[in-house]
Formats: C-alpha cells, sequence, structure tokens
C-alpha cells in the first residue's frame, strides 16, 4: 500500500503551486528528495531542486535520501529571511 | 507567555526583556530587528509580511535556547513576528540575560545570526504599488516573476 505525504510549501514556491500544502501518495520508503519531481510542473519546471533548497522530515531537518512513511510530514524548505 | 514565540501580534520589548531576568544576570543583551524604509515613491516598501514553518521553528527555537545555555550560560528569549509588519515595527526581539555583559552580547549575537540562517521563517517585501517579493533565494531563478 502506498505511503500518504503531507508535502508543506511556502513563500514563493507556495505561490507557484497554488498551494501551502499537498498531499502525495509514494510507495513506502521514497526518498524525501523525490519529491522535487511530483510537485506541480510549475515549481519543479522539470529541473532538480534549485541550490540553497534544504528538506524537512516531520519538523526536522532532513537529508535527501531519508525514506519516507506512511504519515510522513515532508517541508521545502528555501532559502529563510526572518529577521 | 511563551519566551520563545512567533505571534500576529505587536512586540514588545519590555516583555522579552522580562522574560530573561534573574537575580543571577548582571547582565541583558537585546536585538530589535525592525521593518525599515528602502526604496521610494510607488516602489517604497511600506511593509514586509512573514510566513513562518510553525512547527518546525518552535523546535529550533528551543535546541537554541538550549545551545545559548550550555555555550554561555544564558537565558534567552525570541518573539518573531508573523504576518504583516509596517514599516517601523519590530519583526524580531531577542533577549538574552547571563551573569556578565560579554557572554550576554557573544550570546546574542549568536543567537541573531543563528536565527537568520536556520530558523523556517520567510520575508516577503510588500511595496506602496502593490506589489510583492518573497526573499527566499528563488527570484534569482525565475519564481515570483
Amino acid at each position: 500500500m502506498d505511503a500518504r505525504i503531507r508535502v508543506r510549501l511556502f513563500a514563493s514556491l507556495a505561490d507557484a503551486a497554488g498551494a501551502r500544502e499537498i498531499v502525495l501518495e509514494v510507495p513506502p520508503s521514497t526518498p524525501v528528495g523525490a519529491v522535487w519531481a511530483l510537485l506541480p510542473e510549475a515549481v519543479h519546471r522539470g529541473d532538480p531542486p534549485p541550490q540553497g533548497v534544504r528538506w524537512a522530515l516531520n519538523h526536522h531537518w532532513s537529508l535527501p535520501g531519508a525514506p519516507m512513511q506512511d504519515g510522513d510530514e515532508v517541508a521545502v524548505i528555501t532559502p529563510v529571511s526572518g529577521g | 507567555m511563551n519566551a520563545l514565540l512567533l505571534t500576529r501580534e505587536p512586540l514588545d520589548v519590555a516583555c522579552v526583556l522580562a522574560q530573561v531576568a534573574s537575580p543571577s544576570h548582571g547582565a541583558t543583551a537585546v536585538f530589535t530587528g525592525s521593518t525599515r524604509e528602502d526604496g521610494g515613491g510607488s516602489h517604497a516598501i511600506v511593509a514586509l509580511s512573514y510566513e513562518g514553518y510553525r512547527e518546525m521553528a518552535c523546535g529550533i527555537l528551543q535546541a537554541l535556547a538550549d545551545d545559548v545555555a550550555a555555550r554561555f550560560g544564558g537565558v534567552l528569549a525570541v518573539h518573531h513576528r508573523l504576518g504583516e509588519v509596517p514599516v517601523g515595527e519590530a519583526a524580531l526581539v531577542v533577549a538574552v540575560g547571563a551573569p556578565h555583559r560579554a557572554e550576554a552580547f557573544a550570546a546574542c549575537r549568536y543567537a541573531v545570526e543563528r536565527i537568520k540562517d536556520e530558523v523556517p521563517i520567510w520575508k516577503q517585501d510588500v511595496r506602496a504599488d502593490g506589489t510583492r517579493e518573497w526573499h527566499d533565494g528563488m527570484a534569482a531563478i525565475g519564481f515570483g516573476a
């Protein structure tokens, strides 16, 4: 059975997607970084993730190779600019 | 009130300072980051709009508070605005209480730099002509154009 993944988007990626949250269904153990190619075409544009993009899995920093499981939350973190 | 706070309400510096007050602290350092004017005419910035990944940001700020305690013996308080912040209002207040001024100054600067590098919060320019632009490194490759 596929794993249901909640993907969080922010800032210009969310604006490009027209959504701040997307639900994907992927095979279990699919790596976090594979989410990029599954985002709307307006986000990935057929290219790999831009330099500076980082990943979070369940609210913690993650490497793109980390495997996802059912119920996980993945976030695409572009360079931050708080303060 | 939580010493590590993301809020849509105006920030209160006195409140942040009170959260690091202690009889064992001989020094308190505070940093305030405010929305500033930039540009002129229709292109002038009238506000910054902040978006945050609250669930992750709170965990990172807690880890930072633990780090400040371990490195400097200091107590950290951070209040960050979300939503629209008009020019002249504070978007970030960071305070550190510590036994001595050297640790307080160093810890406050350390915390501000870590916040700006790591906490998942993004700002967006809001201009007088109604245009907006995110500061997330994506404009350079065509996002938001």
